[in-house]
């Protein structure tokens, strides 16, 4: 048994990994498991478009109601109404058992449409064909509480899933499941390569690796046939739970996922015209096991909680090479470019990822509360053997009058000694982070009016054993060749190992532990003052601090108030407000200087210094000191006994302290829900909804032409003031949307309308041309602008109407319809050519669509 | 038209036929409008019901209930439910079957306004009316019957007013004790089973065995008329 | 790729076959006792259909401690016992007798007459059976029922408590007021899984969420609208340890669930990625391309000045059919050269290009 099949070079053998996972279950499983629940794992819903209830679409609403007692439905305590039940199972009695379920089969039709659009089809995979929309089959035992569940879905070999469940209540629960999940990156890829899909791409005859014309690219990129890309999740699992005595329990959970396909990648090779860039294709081919187990135990003043999870990702490929038909051209006079035509994209590592958890929980009878205590302690590793730096023939670099080696052609690379793992400083990662997290709270509540709590969390990843230098003990020299050698190719000296004592450049020479630790504190009190009124208040505090990183301290100050208002019978109302201050110690815009050449013995600057990487004025967001305010308003008013209406709003606004860099960032959304269900049968809802977002930013260009400004600061004569510019996206969402439901008779009639509407604008200014990547267009001064929106609209419409034909058999006929329109600027011009302005491209983007389809189910309840 | 469209016009026709084939199998009386009517035609019409009835709608034979005082939502219903001949069969069958709706509505209010008079009939033994008026208030948990109470009201004249559907259960205070019996009976074997309301006392009375429903049916009889 | 085809067809023949082991060793596992019947009353308080089947079972540890459930609001009320209830709320007990909680209750009051059927959940029925229309005369799961939220919720949580709710005290759902029954429903079957209150995870989330919910509208998305995964993949409603209700220690715990190839350690890591994926995506839905936060090159350019190529400003003259076509611009703008952008594992992998 094997797993892993596809992971052959993996230093973790998959056999291994795969026993331990077993070993994990069955220790966590002494004898005789619920799926992942809502505390641990993923994997708590399988569905597909066509019914993304996973069963219930097909249930047929119980025209008797709920009850013979009162008309209507019951509202939920915040106020919803809740739903009609469905018409009971008449279940068939073998013997103890009795079983009830569902069978539905049928076919798609897909008469017309876009059917490879991969907005259309991304996750659904419909197809033409026969279905098997649902099959949903439960035995249950009466006398003990025992039951089994089969459920399966089919709409297409990628869109599929099967599970089977096996348990007694309150004793065990077994369940199996196996799932296929599509996922459409690309309708419409033209990849030039041969060998999509394989960890090699190779140039179709048409092309010659390092030498082939534009009007040959050009032609190569025209004839590619148009292709779809995508990858597919494959996934198996296994679950055990069970109650080992009315405290104890004990649960475990494996499953195995497998991905397989080809995505758009990038692919490097420096500057257009001068070498090239090219979109790849990347191979999915990849295997994870997850973990989880574990016991938990309630009783009556304690409770108790321990877990493991773990995980196993293993992936087919250490990297993937492709050709490039780019000829390498310096545009330094007199340096002849080394042919170099291959490029390679190390893929994911191998990872291995354990993680064991604690929690003690005490409760506090005398002030009615409890104290928890939780205790993590994890670790992620990988001991990917490491790829050699470049993978080329012969010479790298550029030459001047000839490329031949030696002391006359110092920026000429001998591929051979860097072409092999011996030119690595270590032939594998040994990168491992350990992580811990400790976290203590307090609930109390002293009197029935007042709710105290407090906690404080503790968390910390600490990367261990990972210092990597960038050292070729071959050559003796330091740093990394860049693109696949063409940087070096091209631009003499740049990207291009520097020498054990240099002299010149700047370059990585190790790579940078990111430690980083947290504690985060939360203090706060609810007062009911009375029977329809909560007030809260929290006070938050967060410290933050990273390792190597431009602060090495962040604070965040919150304070959070809440009210729950539930005067009004018809009423629940729920307004939360926040307010954030995030401050941190000196920002150092530059906290690189030791992983740089710059730091080595015998470091020389360049004539005029060492160039700056960015300006002082930069704050990154993620470091940023910032305020934030944030409302928050929820309200579910009944307006009929069998109507409701929701409304919430929403507005997050943090403003940056930061003149380059993100200055604000504005969110906020309005929805209102409006549902009605004026019989058993009948139900009626709508919904509109807004949200938008709004981001504003600055930079500044360099002015330097050859880049080796020296002076980080705004205003100065690397970042001068007349080339900053600032931009703004705006991102506006309309939502709309209707659902009817309606037995006309015996006839059940549903209909559903869906709408989004996206558009987004970019909106620029700038304080004068240098701001500008093409600069010599417009005239001096400043100026503004703006690309043109961003779009994407969908509008779907179902009607499907179930017929019942005999007793226990309906027939369902529907139809949906779907469009979609997408405009998006970074793929102007990509229908005429892939082949732009010396780039190479494999994806078309996002495309315009409408489809229809047409199904018709025989639901036979069994 | 392409094959999908005709497909889905097809299925929406037959949902068409499919539709006006339905009747509704059971009267729900979850929602039920309070009952506006003309008294005085109510009594015109009430002439042939007095010989059952009793004058006033005041029975005195104990196998035939009394009228007066009545619920007028739960008359109205009775009647409708007879009209469909949905009941075990009763000369009131025939008898309403030429109602119209507008005859039905006066004279549900018709005996509605009626006063109701005390029973004549000698009260029942104490054990007896201890055990129906305790079946009456706290029901019986031991069979699993529930105290009838909770909807016929604490002093038996129907459920408080106000919900809409609470308006069709009716007042059993001083009801005839024969015929009391007789509906408990019929509702346990299924002979009652065309309204919610039904649906709900055929539950209810398959908890109750006979003495239990005789029990119930004295205390029921011998409670004197509420004063208005 | 046969081959490996063929194994994948075999991992999965492997899982079944344990399941059905499984199925086998834990039909196995049941035991029977004997001396069941001492304490069944003549109350006929349990299911007459149960009842009949002869077989006697130890009730299920986890209905074992099963009681009738405490009502403060009518501390002097008495049980009286399943078919009480059942005698007027038959279409209830119709809907209800298909849920797990039923199959379960059923079985236990059947081997255990004192473990209550209804009254687990909704405390003492006498009171209510004299007066229904008396508010919190039983425990009522509605917003007008008059049982205070705590009391819904304690009640829950006496057969509930720990587990995945272990952290329900204190937690955003809780201090907001929301009730179990808010989102669940266990008087019938609404939901396939989950004893909802609406027929999905995601349908019920979205009842005060629905501007979530819309998020996943948006041109990219997880893939929640088309049914293959649900938000309490992610979020742990009941309480957790990370805000926003995270099932995990951190956010990038969570995106690894499934994005395990991301988790690395990488030879290389881009600071930003290893503090928190939702830096630079929108984790719902988002207008842009894998659920970016804002467009590229703008996102990237957030954070980069550096000299020479990522600090200039592109207009539509950079896009495909302007005078100055730029892959900074065009299709994948940056990630074309910094593919790895996530982390590179190769030795030549700084700055991601490889």
């Amino acid at each position: 048994m094997n797993l892993l099949s596809a992971s052959s070079r993996s230093s973790f053998p998959p056999r291994r990994a795969l026993a331990a996972a077993c070993a994990g279950v069955a220790a966590m499983a002494c004898s005789s498991l619920a799926f992942a629940d809502s505390g641990i794992g993923v994997d708590l819903w399988r569905g597909n478009k066509l019914d993304p209830t996973a069963g219930t679409r097909s249930e047929t609403p119980d025209e008797n109601g709920t009850t013979w007692l009162k008309p209507g439905q019951n509202r939920s305590p915040t106020g919803n109404l809740y739903l009609g039940p469905f018409t009971p199972p008449q279940p068939e009695q073998y013997g103890d058992w009795r079983g009830y379920g569902t069978l539905e089969v049928g076919v798609l039709m897909v008469p017309t449409g876009d059917q490879r659009n991969a907005l259309w089809n991304r996750y659904a995979d419909w197809k033409e064909g026969p279905i098997l929309g649902l099959l949903d089959y439960t035995l249950e035992r009466a006398s003990d509480g025992t039951y089994a569940n089969f459920r399966g879905s089919r709409i297409s070999d990628d869109d599929e899933y099967y599970q089977a469940t096996f348990g007694r209540a309150g004793a065990f629960k077994v369940q199996a499941f196996v799932r296929d999940m599509p996922n459409i990156v690309s309708g419409n890829a033209k990849p030039v390569w041969n060998g999509v899909g394989s960890n090699r791409l190779t140039l179709p005859s048409g092309l010659t690796p390092g030498g082939s014309t534009p009007a040959q690219i050009a032609a190569a990129s025209a004839a590619a046939p148009e292709r779809t890309l995508s990858v597919t999740r494959e996934k198996q699992g296994l679950s055990y739970s069970m109650f080992l005595t009315p405290e104890w329990t004990a649960y475990a959970n494996v499953t195995d996922e497998q991905r397989r396909g080809a995505r758009p990648y990038g692919g490097s090779f420096f500057f257009p015209g001068l070498g090239g860039s090219m979109e790849t294709v990347k191979p999915i081919d990849d295997s994870t096991i997850n973990v989880n187990g574990g016991f938990r135990y309630a009783g009556a003043a304690w409770r108790m909680d321990f877990s493991y999870s773990g995980s196993f990702y293993r992936d087919a490929n250490t990297r993937y090479t492709f050709e490039s038909p780019f000829v390498m051209a310096s545009p330094v006079p007199g340096a002849l470019s080394a042919p170099v035509y291959q490029g390679q994209m190390s893929t994911e590592p191998d990872n291995d990822y354990h993680n064991l958890q604690a929690t003690l929980t005490r409760k506090l009878p005398s002030l009615n509360g409890e104290v928890s205590l939780s205790a993590a302690a994890g670790r992620m590793q990988q001991d990917d053997t490491l790829i050699a730096p470049i993978d080329c023939r012969g010479v790298f670099g550029v030459g001047f009058g000839d490329l031949q080696l030696g002391p006359q052609n110092p920026l000429l690379g001998d591929c051979s000694q860097w072409n092999t793992p011996a030119a690595l400083s270590r032939r594998s990662a040994k990168m491992r982070i350990d992580t811990s997290m400790v976290d203590a709270r307090m609930v109390l509540n002293p009197t029935s009016q007042w709710t105290l709590r407090g906690n404080v969390k503790y968390d910390r990843q600490d990367y261990r054993t990972g210092d990597y230098l960038l050292y070729n003990p071959l050559t003796g020299q330091y740093g990394y060749i860049a693109e696949n050698g063409s940087q070096p190719s091209i631009i003499p000296g740049e990207g291009f190992p520097v020498g054990r004592f240099t002299e010149v450049g700047n370059m990585r020479i190790r790579n940078i532990p990111l430690d980083i630790q947290t504690v985060d504190a939360n203090l706060g009190a609810d007062w009911k003052f009375d029977d329809k009124n909560t007030l809260g208040v929290t006070f938050g505090y967060n410290r933050y601090e990273p390792t190597h990183r431009e602060r090495s301290e962040i604070n965040d100050s919150s304070v959070k108030l809440t009210w729950i208002n539930r005067s009004l019978d018809a009423l629940t109302l729920r307004v939360n407000y926040t307010y954030l201050k995030q401050s941190g110690d000196r920002y150092d815009y530059d906290p690189y200087e030791e992983f740089v050449s710059a730091s080595l013995p015998g470091y020389t600057p360049p004539a005029g210094g060492t160039p700056v990487i960015t300006t002082s004025a930069m704050r990154k967001y993620d470091m940023s000191s910032f305020d934030q305010n944030k409302l928050d308003v929820m309200a579910t008013l009944a307006l009929r006994d069998d109507m409701t209406v929701s409304a919430s709003a929403r507005l997050d606004r943090k403003s940056y302290d930061a003149r380059i860099g993100r200055q604000d960032y504005d969110t906020g959304s309005a929805t209102l829900q409006w549902e009605w269900q004026p019989a058993a049968t009948t139900n009626l809802s709508a919904f509109l909804g807004y949200d938008r977002s709004r981001l504003k930013m600055s930079n500044v260009n360099d002015a330097l032409e050859n880049g080796a400004g020296t002076d980080p600061s705004l205003g100065g004569p690397t970042y001068p003031y007349d080339a900053q510019w600032w931009l703004r996206d705006k991102q506006r969402n309309y939502y709309a949307g209707a659902l009817f439901d309606h037995r006309i008779g015996r006839v059940r009639v549903d209909a559903g309308w869906n709408y989004t509407y996206s558009r987004g604008t970019d909106s620029y200014r700038y304080a004068g041309p240098d701001a500008l990547a093409y600069p010599t267009t417009v005239p001096p001064g400043p100026g503004s602008g703006a690309f043109s929106p961003m779009v994407y609209r969908v509008n779907s419409f179902n009607l499907g109407v179930t017929i019942p034909i005999v007793e226990r058999v309906s027939l369902r006929v529907f139809d949906y319809y779907e469009r979609g329109r997408v405009d998006d600027w970074h793929y102007l011009g990509f229908d005429q050519s892939r082949y732009i302005g010396g780039m190479l491209y494999t994806d078309g983007g996002p495309q315009s669509y409408s489809n229809n389809v047409v199904g018709m189910l025989v639901n036979v309840k069994l | 038209m392409n094959r999908p469209t005709s497909l889905l016009l097809g299925a929406l026709l037959l949902a068409g036929g499919c539709a006006s084939a339905h009747a509704a199998s059971y009267i729900d009386q979850r929602r039920v409008d309070a009952v506006q009517g003309d008294v005085a035609a109510g009594a015109a019409k009430a002439t042939v019901c007095v010989a059952c009835h009793g004058p006033n709608g005041n029975a005195i034979v104990p196998a035939f209930p009394r009228l007066a005082g009545q619920r007028a939502e739960y008359l109205a219903g009775e009647l409708h439910k007879f009209k469909r001949g949905t009941r075990p069969e009763s000369p009131m069958t025939a008898l309403a079957m030429p109602l119209t709706d507008e005859d039905i509505r006066n004279l549900a209010v018709y005996f509605a306004a009626q006063t109701h008079t005390p029973s004549t009939l000698p009260p029942p033994d104490s054990q007896t009316l201890a055990r129906g008026e305790a079946l009456y208030r706290q029901g019986d948990p031991a069979r699993g019957a529930p105290p009838c109470q909770g909807c016929h009201g604490a002093d038996a004249t129907g459920p408080e007013a106000g919900a809409e559907h609470y308006r069709a259960w009716p007042s059993l205070r001083g009801q005839n004790g024969d015929y009391l019996v007789q509906r408990l009976q019929n509702y346990r074997d299924g002979k009652l089973k065309d309204s919610s309301n039904d649906f709900v006392m055929h539950g209810v009375a398959q908890t109750l065995d006979e003495p239990s429903m005789r029990a119930l049916a004295s205390y029921l009889s011998s409670l004197p008329p509420a004063s208005r | 790729m046969q081959n490996r085809l063929l194994q994948n067809r075999l991992v999965r023949a492997v899982v079944v076959c344990g399941f059905w082991l499984l199925f086998g060793a834990a039909a196995q596992a049941q035991q029977t006792r004997e001396e069941l019947s001492r304490n069944l009353p003549a109350s006929g308080l349990s299911n007459e259909e149960v009842q009949s089947t002869g077989r006697t079972l130890l009730a299920a540890p986890g209905f074992a401690k099963a009681k009738v459930a405490v009502n403060p609001a009518f501390p002097d009320a008495t049980p009286v016992g399943e078919r009480t209830c059942t005698a007027c709320h038959q279409l209830e007990a119709d809907h209800f007798t298909h849920t797990l909680h039923a199959l379960g209750l059923h079985a236990a009051n059947k081997a255990d007459a004192s473990i209550p059927v209804c009254e687990t959940c909704h405390g003492p029925g006498s009171q209510h059976a004299q007066a229904p229309l008396t508010k919190g005369s039983i425990i009522a799961y509605t917003k007008n029922g008059g049982t205070p939220i705590d009391v819904q919720t304690q009640t829950c949580l006496t057969c509930h408590e720990g587990g995945p709710r272990d952290h329900w005290l204190g937690s955003i759902h809780q201090r907001n007021g929301l009730s179990c029954s808010d989102c669940h429903n266990p008087m019938a079957k609404f939901s396939v899984e989950g004893s909802l209150a609406k027929s999905s995870i995601n349908d019920t989330c979205a009842q005060c969420h629905q501007d979530v919910r819309m998020q996943f509208n948006r041109r990219s998305h997880m893939p929640l609208p088309e049914g293959q995964m649900s938000c309490a993949d992610c979020h742990n409603p009941h309480g957790s340890l990370t805000a926003p209700l995270l099932k995990t220690n951190t956010v990038n715990e969570t995106c690894y669930q499934c994005h395990a190839e991301k988790r690395g350690p990488f030879l290389f890591e881009h600071p930003p990625v290893r503090e928190s994926c939702l830096n630079c995506h929108s984790p719902h839905g988002s207008n842009q391309n894998t659920l970016l936060v804002a467009p590229i090159p703008f996102l990237c350019q957030q954070c980069h000045t550096a000299q020479r190529h990522p600090d200039n400003l592109h207009t539509m003259q950079s896009t495909g059919t302007g005078s100055n076509p730029d892959f900074r611009v065009m299709g994948r703008g940056c990630l074309t050269c910094h593919a790895n952008i996530h982390g590179s594992n190769a030795p030549s992998g700084p700055k991601f290009h490889e």
